[in-house]
């Protein structure tokens, strides 16, 4: 045994790679003539660092459970690398992919974005990359074949975040959707602040958007708490360190700094935000939709 | 207080205080970075840090593969630039002794990702060899680097935008030197400067070697390939701080051009600011700064 582990030690001896769960996708073999290369790799919340160091903590803020990598090869064509995220909710696997929104419109699983060789989608609870090397001419038609496969191979459909109907669509910049929990990815797309005022965790749900208003193209960040007293502390929290005013009533509209206006509105549980509105009366409006919409919107 | 507690104190109503591109300064509470937009901004007269940055259409392809030999030149005439030396050995002989044991810390990650080509290491080695230090002298890897051993650092980098730190160049390529990496990422990466003060790395660097030849400004974590762009550029310098701070401003520029807006590099470099203000690693204030802009003029974006 004490020989093993020192072999293990010496790196002789690799240690037994994870293997997938059984709620893991079973990928294709092949694909048009590219073949597996290698054994698959297996990586759960605890060893997602050891695939990617230094991003893993994008995943981790969702409710990821683990990520199956495989590799494919054709003679003479661009390695090919698909990465299945299986996340615990569907809700997660859509919110991983609104983190890049930058691609492609394509039709696979849910939602589907191409970029020059890179294919993402998502269905159900999973998150799937398709990354070519290279971008070929074939390589688009590889990618979306393999990737229709793959989700052929995922039996149901999934629940986008009922979160997502407390939009208002008029003026909607689709692109500019995001869904999240925490302020690590807050702070991605939209960096608000440096203290987590909102008290965003992994019990928190969010969703960022913006829209088009004459000139201006406001954000409207809409959290839903788990409790309404949680939701209060936060809308207090957030107005005196961002709005320097403590509220009074369920709702505060300021303007701040370059004729900005940003404010927010408490509604039972949730709290829906605007910045960056180029007038009292755009921001009103924002938070006014919201707030119509988000009554008939149950968790 | 924390020397970093200042920074958790920034809002996003700092960044929409600050002018466009001198935003993130600002918001950082550096007013330094806020300058980058003066006319003034990485031509300093009396400079506290020099930074040679050399560009080369041929660098690399339409195709994205990258060109051995121009990488090899545009170093030499970083080399030459930075130093004022005419002789390539002598250049590398200011910082590098036979005596040496130099380590090359690059990053290196899985092909999906973005890592320092191949070309780069290979024209640094060489150069080392070339101005006396014996190839067993020589170590260069991500992980694991003998950094107790090594007597001398050699810092290669690539460019990134980072989802946790803002942006990863030279300061951030230390954090593998660290025992415990993810903890660095807290509170927007704020202490990676400590990494450049522990006992075995504490002043070994020096010289910083920055491929930015196909740099990546996305949000990430994994490459989306609308986000890297062949930029083809060489960095030379000794001012981690510095280095870092012109990199910044690059992609700060590229982001905007992409969004046609300003799409400021988010969380906030944290790090950059701190390994300025409480590490005293260099300076991230650009009228401080000279940077000598050689080779390829088109898109240079600062």
């Amino acid at each position: 045994m004490r020989a093993f582990l020192i072999l293990i030690g010496l790196g002789l001896l690799a240690p037994p790679m994870a293997r997938a769960d059984e709620n893991m996708l079973r990928l294709p073999q092949q694909v048009l003539g590219w073949k597996i290369d290698g054994p698959d790799k297996v990586f759960s919340r605890q060893t997602i660092f050891d695939y990617m160091d230094g991003g893993g903590e994008i995943y981790l803020a969702y409710d990821f459970q683990q990520l199956l990598a495989r590799e494919y090869v054709r003679p003479n064509a661009p390695r090919i690398v698909a990465e299945v995220y299986r996340m615990a909710s569907s809700g997660d696997a859509y919110g991983v992919f609104t983190h890049d929104t930058d691609g492609q419109s394509v039709a696979v699983g849910q939602g589907a974005l191409y970029s020059a060789g890179l294919l993402r989608f998502w269905k159900d609870r999973f998150f799937v990359r398709l990354q070519a090397e290279d971008e070929t001419a074939e390589v688009k038609t590889i990618l979306m074949a393999l990737g229709r496969q793959i989700a052929l191979g995922i039996p149901q459909s999934g629940k986008t975040p009922s979160l997502l109907m407390a939009l208002p669509l008029q003026g909607l910049i689709e692109s500019s959707v995001h869904y999240f929990h925490t302020s690590v990815s807050l702070n991605i797309h939209y960096f608000l602040d440096g203290s987590n005022s909102l008290n965003l965790n992994s019990g928190t749900e969010a969703i960022l958007a913006r829209y088009r208003q004459s000139s201006d193209k406001p954000y409207l960040l809409i959290v839903r708490y788990p409790k309404r007293g949680d939701a209060r502390a936060a809308f207090e929290q957030f107005s005196r360190a961002y709005l320097r005013e403590t509220p009074t009533g369920n709702a505060v509209l300021r303007k701040l700094d370059k004729g900005q206006f940003a404010g927010g509105r408490q509604e039972e549980t949730v709290l829906l935000l605007v910045f960056e509105a180029g007038s009292h009366e755009g921001a009103e409006k924002l938070l006014e939709l919201a707030a119509s919409r988000i009554k008939g919107v149950t968790p | 207080m924390s020397p970093h507690d200042k920074f958790d104190r920034v809002t996003r109503r700092n960044f929409l205080r600050g002018a466009a591109y001198g935003s993130l300064g600002l918001a950082m509470g550096i007013e330094g970075l806020a300058r980058a937009g003066q006319d003034s901004a990485f031509a300093a007269e009396k400079p506290l840090a020099e930074v040679v940055l050399v560009r080369n259409e041929a660098a690399v392809d339409a195709g994205h593969l990258v060109n051995s030999a121009v990488v090899a030149e545009m170093l030499d005439t970083a080399m030459k630039s930075f130093t004022g030396e005419s002789e390539i050995a002598k250049a590398w002989q200011r910082y590098f002794r036979p005596q040496d044991n130099v380590g090359i810390k690059y990053t290196r990650c899985s092909w999906h990702r973005i890592h320092v080509n191949q070309a780069v290491l290979d024209a640094i080695t060489d150069r080392l060899i070339a101005g006396g230090v014996a190839r067993s002298r020589v170590t260069a890897n991500d992980f694991g680097l003998p950094v107790k051993d090594c007597t001398a650092l050699l810092n290669v980098p690539t460019v990134k935008v980072h989802a946790l730190t803002g942006i990863a160049v030279s300061i951030k390529n230390y954090i593998n030197f660290a025992g415990n990496r993810s903890s660095y990422h807290f509170d927007g990466s704020s202490k990676l400067g400590e990494t450049w003060l522990l006992p075995e790395v504490k002043g070994k660097t020096r010289l910083i070697v920055v491929d930015m030849l196909r740099p990546y400004f996305g949000p990430g974590p994994q490459i989306n390939p609308l986000h890297q762009w062949d930029y083809r550029a060489i960095l030379v310098g000794t001012d981690p701080v510095a280095i870092d701070t012109v990199c910044l401003s690059i992609c700060q520029k590229k982001r905007n051009l992409f969004k046609g807006e300003e799409w400021l590099i988010t969380p906030p470099p944290r790090s950059l600011a701190a390994a300025d203000s409480v590490y005293h690693l260099g300076t991230s204030d650009p009228t401080k700064i000279k940077l000598t802009r050689l080779g390829w003029a088109k898109e240079q974006l600062i």
